[in-house]
């Protein structure tokens, strides 16, 4: 019979499903004798954390090459794989469903936004893969978004409100304005703020809400000034606070009343001259044993970053990476469960983590409880990375602040041992 | 009956092989190199765009706002489970496509009666407003942060259930949906409707001096492109287990319609779902090679607006005709089609 | 009175907003009058704008802005544009199929122009948000009554101001400016005149991608450059031209101010609405008044 227009149609499609069904045999992956363990690097490569995101990366994969010079963990090699999560929950969640279930991750490390890092670790919560949330913020992570395999690395919110409140009352005055960004992180940050600077006896004259995105403080500046409060805190960041420094900065409004601005990561401090008074994790001119060296290892590693030191994003990265495999070696096995019983109530001591203090793992939220270093702008810098002046350093027992979590059991917690 | 069988055959073989394709794709996609959740993924999205295309495919209207649609149905779900800890799968769905309907009508008022640029405009401008809203409206939704930690409902009869929580069972329960979408969209398509709404794509003035309320039929294809999306963006919400307002932006209404277009929506009936699986599929294998995957796929884009408006399921119709031409033998069998030929 | 003295600096605040929008929205509207063509891919060419300045800022300064600003500023103000403007001319060579055709395709082609150039700019300078210095002259506070204001601002509304004059100008009493307008009328008519209708619409496409440009040189310092700037741009842009009505360069601009003040005025009583608020007044003026303000028959229509 003649060959019709359908016929080639029809032809085309079947060759198609041959096709497919013939490359799966080629694409077929063959298992090799000893497996790596793969780590799933989950951080931001677009988007407004695209910059803290590859510093925390850095962070990671310096921690890996530290131990696969040492013959890697339980004689297994370290690979890791990343994908860009681009600051966008829904791409989390894809981003982890992929890592899980086609690349076969063990672990997944890395979060600079709250959204992703919630949305990543319901899939990693699924399926019991443990999750470190390594630079992510919100009070939350450890309270209503927490889960059995998740830990989270970094100081939140509540803590620096914690460390930084009190003092603040005390020295710059009691009318404050609160400058919230308009999502889960600006939200819960202000809210213990207010909490805490109402108990100290401030009295929260206004706060203005910062839709994310806001590119033209030029209302809010305004606003403030009319407001004339003693201190301005502010539970902005990313992006919106570079804008935001910028501006305040050049209307010469930072030495007009005190600024209060929480958390501010390096990435984004680094090239614009910080103001106010805010809060960090670590500081690469800290006078401890450790952080030379540390600092040499970086610069080393990374000859050709524009950052040439590392800030408390990479460090961050870095440490729950290194704690991550140091446990693994510990407990001489992947399993989920054990690790995650190895790292509840897990002790660090002040040179382990290049702080002032020893730090441990909050049993009952997965939290890191740590020193917190209050800071500001440094005067008189004696290089050019030099901005931090730090004026307090806070014990991790007075900047705790608990969140309420319930946290799934290790029976409801699926087994996963890779 | 028998009349419609015969003449729409071809159409017929073509909807049996796509879903028995599809039905099989859980057996061999880890063989291939991807996973379960890129299949679901897909899926969902092809029922989105398989409504959105009777919009701008089949009613000409260009909506660059349908994000806010589909986004609208996830939250249905979403706040259905969150705030009324609601587990009826059922209610659920059939609350995200009344959102489509309620939302698409009030939309559709205010915007059907405009046309091309005008219509697209004003729809961007509502896709941003809805958006701006899904994040504002923080006690409902959340904001950016979304609604987190929602459940596969199981699929309820009464007297048995059945689990979809495994990426695979909820693929095969939306694949059961997209099935019915499907026909329920073709036998839309090849009603007196349908007719009318392919004449006033065609020409709107003329169809309005042939005695058509042009204004209501753009209304009711609007609406009904919406409560599908909204469908769809429930089932989305499910797969994810949150709704997140991301889904509303520009960015992604606009990738939606770029889907459409290369897959060919504008001429064929599956043209959407090509588009569907080429975005993703260029998604996850050139975003593995490299970061500037979305460039890639743009540039694909532009080059098809400017070469092959048709998209892809154009270029096949051209190159079948062109094989069939060669065949001497072969009498021409069908007149040349002005606008959708059953591809 | 109270009320008034409290409000009043929002006001004026709100009209530098309102300028700001309206240069935005210049070249786009050139665009969208004289050629018809909604150019979405303006926002990106705005961020395009901003970047390319950085680049020459920097390449002119070469040891670190070390060179008096005010040089490296200016020039930068002349080379980025004409940079921009090179790549307008691109693409609107790749336009040129979709001419005859429903304005859609032209609309879906800037679509993607616009994300292929956030990409490549993504791409080439990375996703850092970066610090736009300008000209010490220019910086700084400036007090008004007691309150403290940026002088940066003033100096970019009052360029707005002379970039709107100038164009205005141009178009409305110069030779070339005439022959832009018949072709938007009568493009038929125009080759009969034997005015080549080719250089012409890559002129006015150079012309309005350039000021999209410029618009991004002198935003870049407030707003911050970074890739995903465009998009901050064209959403006002186009808000603004529909607004105003396709096709009206006076409509624009009062739609621009309008939509500023209503920015500006929002803030000072609910400031997490006042992005919201632009989308209310387009969705108010248009349904009182079908084609924006001021808004023509066009092809558009259709």
């Amino acid at each position: 019979m003649t060959f019709s227009k359908t016929h080639f149609r029809v032809l085309c499609l079947l060759l198609i499903l041959v096709i497919f069904i013939l490359s799966a045999g080629v694409i077929a992956q063959d298992d090799a004798e000893v497996t790596p363990i793969i780590i799933g690097f989950t951080s931001d490569a677009s988007g407004q954390y695209a910059n803290s995101g590859a510093m925390d990366r850095r962070g990671m994969m310096m921690a890996i090459e530290e131990f696969n010079a040492n013959g890697g963990v339980l004689g297994r090699t370290i690979e890791w794989v990343h994908y860009d999560t681009e600051t966008n929950p829904a791409t989390g969640t894809r981003v982890a469903e992929r890592m899980i279930n086609q690349d076969g991750v063990s672990f997944m490390i890395g979060a600079v936004s709250s959204g992703v890092a919630n949305a990543i670790s319901q899939v990693a919560q699924e399926n019991g893969v443990i999750y470190f949330n390594t630079n992510s913020s919100s009070p939350t992570e450890s309270g209503e978004n927490c889960h059995r395999t998740k830990f989270v690395w970094d100081g939140h919110g509540a803590n620096f409100s914690q460390a930084t409140v009190a003092g603040a009352v005390e020295t710059y005055g009691s009318n404050w304005l609160l400058l919230t960004n308009d999502y889960v992180w600006g939200h819960d940050t202000s809210a213990a703020t207010r909490e805490l600077a109402e108990a100290s006896g401030a009295t929260i004259i206004d706060e203005l809400l910062v839709p994310q995105g806001t590119r033209d403080f030029s209302s809010y500046l305004l606003t403030i000034q009319q407001a004339a409060p003693d201190v301005v805190a502010a539970a902005v960041g990313g992006d919106d606070l570079r804008a935001l420094r910028i501006q305040v900065v050049d209307q010469g409004l930072d030495t007009q009343m005190a600024w209060i601005n929480n958390q501010q990561d390096w990435p984004d401090v680094y090239g614009v001259p910080p103001f106010g008074l805010f809060g960090t994790t670590w500081y690469y001119d800290l006078d401890l044993p450790g952080v030379e060296d540390f600092v040499a290892r970086y610069q080393e590693m990374y000859p050709d970053t524009s950052l040439r030191v590392p800030g408390n994003v990479f460090y961050n990265g870095y440490m729950a990476t290194h704690t991550l495999l140091t446990v693994i070696e510990e407990v001489g096995t992947t399993n989920n469960h054990a690790i995650i019983e190895a790292l509840e109530g897990r002790t660090f001591t002040a040179e382990e983590r290049m702080q002032h203090d020893g730090a441990w793992i909050d049993a009952e939220n997965h939290h890191v409880q740590q020193t917190i270093y209050l800071a500001t702008a440094n005067a008189e810098p004696q290089d050019e990375y030099d901005i931090y002046e730090i004026v307090s350093i806070v014990s991790p027992e007075d900047a705790m602040v608990r969140q309420d979590c319930t946290l799934e059991s290790l029976e409801d917690t699926p087994v996963y041992e890779p | 009956m028998t009349q419609i069988l015969s003449k729409f055959r071809t159409d017929f073989i073509k909807m049996g092989l796509v879903f028995i394709f599809l039905a099989t794709v859980p057996l061999w996609i880890g063989r291939i190199g991807l996973y379960d959740y890129i299949a679901l993924e897909i899926l969902i999205w092809c029922i989105y765009a398989m409504g959105y295309n009777l919009a701008l495919g089949y009613t000409g209207l260009p909506s660059f706002g349908h994000g806010a649609f589909f986004g609208i149905g996830a939250y249905a779900m979403a706040i259905y489970q969150f705030h009324f800890g609601g587990t009826s799968l059922w209610i659920g769905l059939s609350l995200s496509i009344l959102a489509g309907i309620v939302f698409g009508a009030v939309t559709g008022g205010l915007v059907s009666h405009r046309r091309g640029i005008y219509f697209a405009l004003l729809t961007i401008a509502f896709g941003q407003m809805f958006w701006f809203l899904a994040i504002k409206l923080r006690d409902v939704t959340k904001g950016e942060d979304g609604l987190l930690n929602l459940e596969r409902l199981p699929v309820d009869f009464g007297f048995f259930s059945i689990d979809i929580s495994s990426s695979n069972s909820l693929y095969y329960f939306s694949l059961v949906i997209f099935v019915i979408v499907v026909v329920l969209l073709w036998l839309l398509i090849h009603s007196n409707f349908g007719y009318v709404i392919r004449a006033l794509k065609q020409n709107e003035t003329r169809a309005q001096f042939l005695g058509y309320n042009v204004r209501f039929f753009k209304l009711i294809s609007f609406t009904l492109s919406c409560a599908i999306s909204a469908l769809a963006g429930g089932l989305f919400a499910l797969a994810q287990r949150s709704a997140f307002p991301d889904v509303m932006a520009l960015h992604w209404s606009g990738i939606i319609v770029m889907m459409v277009i290369i897959g060919g929506g504008m001429v064929s009936f599956w043209g959407p779902v090509l588009g569907v699986m080429f975005y993703f599929i260029t998604r996850d294998i050139v975003g593995g090679i490299t970061e500037a995957w979305l460039m890639w796929f743009g540039a694909a884009f532009m080059a098809v607006i400017v070469f092959q408006p048709e998209g892809i399921a154009g270029m096949w119709g051209n190159l079948s005709k062109r094989f069939q031409r060669v065949n001497t033998k072969t009498k021409l069998e069908e007149p040349q089609e002005a606008q959708h030929e059953p591809v | 009175m109270e009320f008034f003295l409290d409000i009043l600096p929002h006001i004026l605040n709100g009209l530098t907003i309102g300028l700001l929008f309206a240069l935005i929205a210049l070249g786009f509207t050139l665009i969208v009058g004289v050629m018809e063509l909604i150019n979405l891919a303006h926002g990106s060419l705005f961020a395009l704008g901003a970047y390319l300045a950085l680049a020459t800022m920097s390449y002119l300064g070469a040891s670190g802005f070390t060179s008096p600003t005010i040089f490296q500023y200016s020039a930068a103000l002349v080379v980025a544009p004409i940079g921009v403007a090179g790549v307008g001319m691109g693409l609107e060579l790749g336009m040129r199929r979709t001419y005859g055709k429903d304005p859609l395709y032209g609309l879906l082609f800037t679509f993607g122009a616009a994300l292929v150039i956030e990409e490549g700019i993504r791409q080439f300078w990375g996703s850092n948000d970066l610090y736009f210095p300008t000209p010490s002259f220019i910086s700084g506070p400036i007090i008004l009554g007691d309150l403290f204001y940026p002088k940066y601002r003033i100096f970019a509304s009052i360029f707005a101001i002379i970039m709107i004059i100038l164009l205005w100008f141009f178009i409305e009493r110069t030779k070339v400016g005439a022959i832009i307008k018949a072709g938007a009328h009568d493009s038929e008519m125009v080759r009969a005149l034997g005015i080549n209708l080719t250089v012409l619409r890559a002129g006015v496409f150079a012309l309005g991608t350039a000021l999209a440009g410029i618009a991004g040189i002198i935003l870049g310092p407030i707003w911050g450059v970074r890739p995903h700037m465009g998009v901050d741009a064209v959403i006002p842009a186009f808000l603004i031209v529909v607004v105003g009505g396709v096709g009206s360069f006076r409509g624009s601009v009062i739609a621009g101010i309008a939509v500023g003040l209503t920015s500006g005025i929002t803030a000072y009583f609910a400031e997490d609405w006042s992005i919201l608020s632009i989308y209310i007044l387009l969705a108010v003026v248009l349904i009182v008044r079908q084609r924006g303000l001021f808004g023509k028959a066009s092809s558009l229509d259709t």
